[in-house]
């Protein structure tokens, strides 16, 4: 019983301890307030902070219980490319943190055309995606 | 009223960019507001001239404005607002973006970030995960989920293109995108340590 309460406890404070370092990570980033700007609904904020918090809680009974589902797969390619927005935003919101493209576009002079920079990153990570998914795996 | 007439208001303009060897006069460096014929007289007054020792960037500070309208002019009562002193940009020549160097930074962040990405994927265990997933959702075994995998390669451009806002901009809203914002942000903090840095030495230079 006290072993249990043990377990129990240590668990307890191991998951407030990630699902916070989470939360913090989402937070600096800025990948909430960036899509309410986009959709200019900032006054729903507590959904959205809902949203992220269910959708890891799904995320853990997911992978903790493996529940089965039978989704037809077509299905997939509306939550894959969610997920690949996802984790693009991250990847936009971790290159925007490390400013890199304004010391570039300074640098080499060519601050009016800092979209070409930022298209290349886009492409690269398509392309790496893509030729990771296609080809790479395969290998 | 006669008081009045002997206020000058002075502003100093944020950054302002000048040839080699310029002259710089008050209307460079600041608006001022003074009676009409005073305006006129006071904004042709000469601060400084640019010579070949202050290399890119000088700081022109507020006093030195002041000191030297008070050369010409000795009682007006002159009302400093806003910024205290004005970057000067010197360009010696008008420098092209080389074509060059904007296709290798272009590869560089193309081939950089494709790799990155493949890391990333192997680092997380992409695979794996979304092997099982798709066998926890659709119940099918599949070793390449590719219509899960597909669509997330597209939606990771997709949410790069959405966070930058620059394609959708004018669609969707006018505010600026935080990479806009950053390099303003970034912009800024050079130009306050220009201020910081160079000002001491510009300052220096015109009582020498």
């Amino acid at each position: 019983m006290i072993k249990m309460l043990g377990v129990v406890i240590v668990s307890l404070s191991a998951g407030v301890a990630v699902g916070g370092g989470f939360v913090a990570f989402i937070t600096v980033l800025g990948i909430i307030p960036r899509m309410m700007q986009l959709t200019k609904t900032a006054r729903k904020i507590v959904l959205y902070e809902a949203a992220v918090i269910f959708g890891a809680i799904f995320g853990s009974y997911v992978s903790l219980f493996e529940p089965q589902f039978s989704i037809p797969p077509i299905f997939l390619l509306a939550i894959g490319l969610c997920y690949g927005i996802f984790v693009g935003s991250l990847a936009a919101a971790l290159t925007e943190v490390l400013n890199v493209f304004p010391i570039l576009a300074k640098r080499i002079h060519l601050e009016e055309k800092i979209i070409y920079l930022i298209g290349a990153v886009v492409f690269g990570k398509i392309c790496g995606s893509l030729f990771h998914w296609l080809y790479f795996i395969t290998l | 009223m006669s008081i009045m007439k002997n206020i000058v208001y002075i502003r100093m303009r944020h950054r302002i960019q000048v040839k080699e060897n310029h002259r710089i006069r008050v209307k460079d460096v600041a608006r001022i507001i003074a009676s009409k014929e005073q305006t006129h007289r006071l904004e042709e007054i000469p601060v400084y001239t640019v010579t070949k020792q202050d290399q890119n960037t000088i700081v022109i500070d507020c006093m030195a404005v002041i000191s030297a309208i008070r050369k010409y002019e000795k009682d007006l009562e002159i009302q400093p607002i806003g910024p205290a002193q004005t970057i000067v940009e010197v360009i010696y020549r008008i420098r092209k973006p080389s074509m060059i160097l904007f296709f290798l930074a272009w590869l560089v962040l193309f081939i950089g970030s494709a790799i990155t990405i493949m890391n990333f994927h192997e680092d997380v265990s992409m695979q794996k995960v979304q092997q099982k997933l798709y066998f926890l959702l659709t119940g099918i075994k599949e070793d390449k989920p590719l219509i899960f995998q597909i669509p997330y390669s597209f939606g990771l451009g997709l949410g790069m293109v959405l966070f930058f806002n620059h394609v959708f901009k004018k669609r969707f809203n006018e505010e600026p995108s935080p990479l806009e914002v950053e390099m303003n942000n970034y912009q800024q903090a050079v130009d306050q340590y220009i201020i910081m840095h160079e000002n001491k030495e510009s300052v220096k230079k015109i009582y020498d």
